[in-house]
């Protein structure tokens, strides 16, 4: 299945590929991720509680980053099983600066098997969307925050204040847009 | 298919429910019909620790008439909506759509506040509640809350009720006047669930002109959503031809639609445009 979307998350390029590619952050920024450990270079042993409403699964499984070009691009190879399934795809992610937003671009192709796809495949796209728009919210505060700052913290309701208060903006966005065309 | 241990609880009273859900937290499911939950469970894919039925609580089923609305009870079946006389005559809507849910089995036990709760991004009752601008009534420790249809879905799988409400009530305002409502959609052959299902609620007035529509779409996004744009196009107008199918144009916009193995994003965008000029046709048909 492919999985493709944008973000524009408001902070410089720099910070928001560091936030992309350190450990510490994408442990706090991935929701549901319980454990995130270095095992080689670039490459990382995960579990993940990972799921949408009441319906959970316990991940666990490999990330590994490949063609580092600093800030502007990498590459993601992930491999993951837990109960409800498997899972195993590789992406890239793209970072465009464009007048003080930074823009990331992801596409990927991701192969899902067991349980989750035999019944679930009608909401994985759905989910999956959802969780990114999770993730890059907690990036993004994490991006914004300088590094003597204590780390923001990403609990449900400020992760669900910050993706509404994107939505507004994007919104306005597209309205202000409208009517000045 | 056999699930993991769980223990289980059917409270007499919406009171006691209130506070086995506060005591058991994100380790409790609440119950209802169990077409949903217990799949799931079967599979693995949810495993509460606490089950909490609300079966055995008494006068959670109904179907009244009050304050110019009408009111359900959360554990109302889909059978019950479906077969009630009376609900075929003032909002007709609601057993139109109690109709085409799953298959008779799931209809005699799945209940409306099971499958609201639930939210089910390709559930019918969602877009039959919000072209009908209903409110929903939540229970919790501090007493009652009263939710917007339009609210009340957040994304999928995902409701506006706190972790320890109870879904008691949907109050839909009594259709007046010279109305006209349709639910059409394309069923998932295998699941039943809607591919796109696409609920409609007219009124027109004197002259003939639409001069409200309630319109909402499932199935196409992660969660049910009011086509505003389709909405604004019609009323006001005569429903000729063009009218409505210009209108129904725009029935994705804005839209972030779902693919998957069956559908794809665009096979949904275009079933949604023509199922919405079907369902405001067959709506505008029906006015009486």
């Amino acid at each position: 299945m492919k999985i493709e979307g944008t973000h524009e998350l408001r902070a410089s390029r720099e910070r928001v590929y560091q936030a992309l590619i350190d450990p510490e952050v994408l442990k706090r920024a991935i929701p549901g991720c319980e454990r995130l450990e270095k095992t080689d270079e670039d490459t990382y042993s995960a579990t993940l509680k990972a799921g949408v409403g009441s319906i959970k699964g316990i991940f666990t499984g490999n990330v590994r980053l490949e063609d580092m070009r600093p800030p502007s691009h990498y590459r993601l190879v992930i491999e993951a099983r837990g109960q409800p399934g498997f899972l195993k795809g590789e992406g890239d992610l793209d970072l465009e600066e464009r007048d003080g937003i930074t823009v990331v671009s992801y596409s990927g192709d991701v192969k899902i098997g067991g349980t989750i796809a035999g019944v679930g495949q009608r909401m994985i796209q759905g989910s999956a969307k959802m969780m990114a728009s999770q993730f890059f919210t907690a990036i993004e505060a994490e991006a914004q925050t300088e590094a003597h700052e204590a780390p923001p913290k990403h609990g449900f309701f400020r992760t669900a204040l910050r993706w509404l208060s994107g939505r507004l903006r994007r919104l306005f966005r597209a309205r202000s847009q409208k009517t000045n065309s | 298919m056999i699930p993991v241990q769980f223990d289980y609880a059917a409270p007499a009273t919406l009171d006691e429910a209130l506070s086995l859900l506060a005591e058991h937290k994100d380790d409790a499911k609440l119950l209802a019909g169990g077409h949903s939950l217990l799949p799931a469970m079967k599979l693995r894919l949810a495993m509460p620790q606490m089950l909490i039925s609300l079966g055995r609580i008494k006068d959670l089923a109904y179907i009244r008439e009050e304050d110019g609305q009408i009111r359900i009870g959360a554990m109302t079946t889909h059978h019950q909506l479906e077969s009630s006389d009376r609900l075929r005559e003032i909002c007709p809507l609601l057993p139109e759509t109690a109709g085409t849910i799953g298959d008779v089995q799931v209809r005699n036990l799945g209940t409306i506040g099971g499958s609201l709760a639930h939210a089910d991004p390709a559930a019918d009752w969602p877009a039959a509640i919000i072209a009908l601008g209903a409110e929903i009534v939540a229970v919790g420790a501090g007493g009652k809350r009263i939710i917007k249809a339009d609210d009340f879905f957040v994304d999928m799988l995902t409701t506006a009720l706190d972790p320890g409400e109870i879904l008691s009530e949907i109050r839909i305002p009594a259709p007046q006047g010279r109305t006209g409502q349709a639910y059409l959609k394309v069923p998932q052959p295998a699941s039943g669930f809607a591919v796109v299902g696409v609920a409609v609620n007219l009124t027109l007035n004197g002259g003939g002109a639409c001069e409200s529509a309630g319109i909402a779409i499932t199935g196409v996004a992660s969660k049910a959503y009011r086509a505003s744009a389709v909405e604004g196009a019609i009323a006001g107008n005569a429903l000729d031809e063009q009218t409505i199918t210009d209108a129904a144009s725009h029935a994705t916009d804005g839209i972030d639609a779902n693919g998957d193995l069956y559908a794809s994003e665009e096979y949904r965008r275009h079933l949604a445009q023509v199922y919405t000029r079907r369902a405001i046709e067959t709506a505008a048909a029906r006015v009486k």
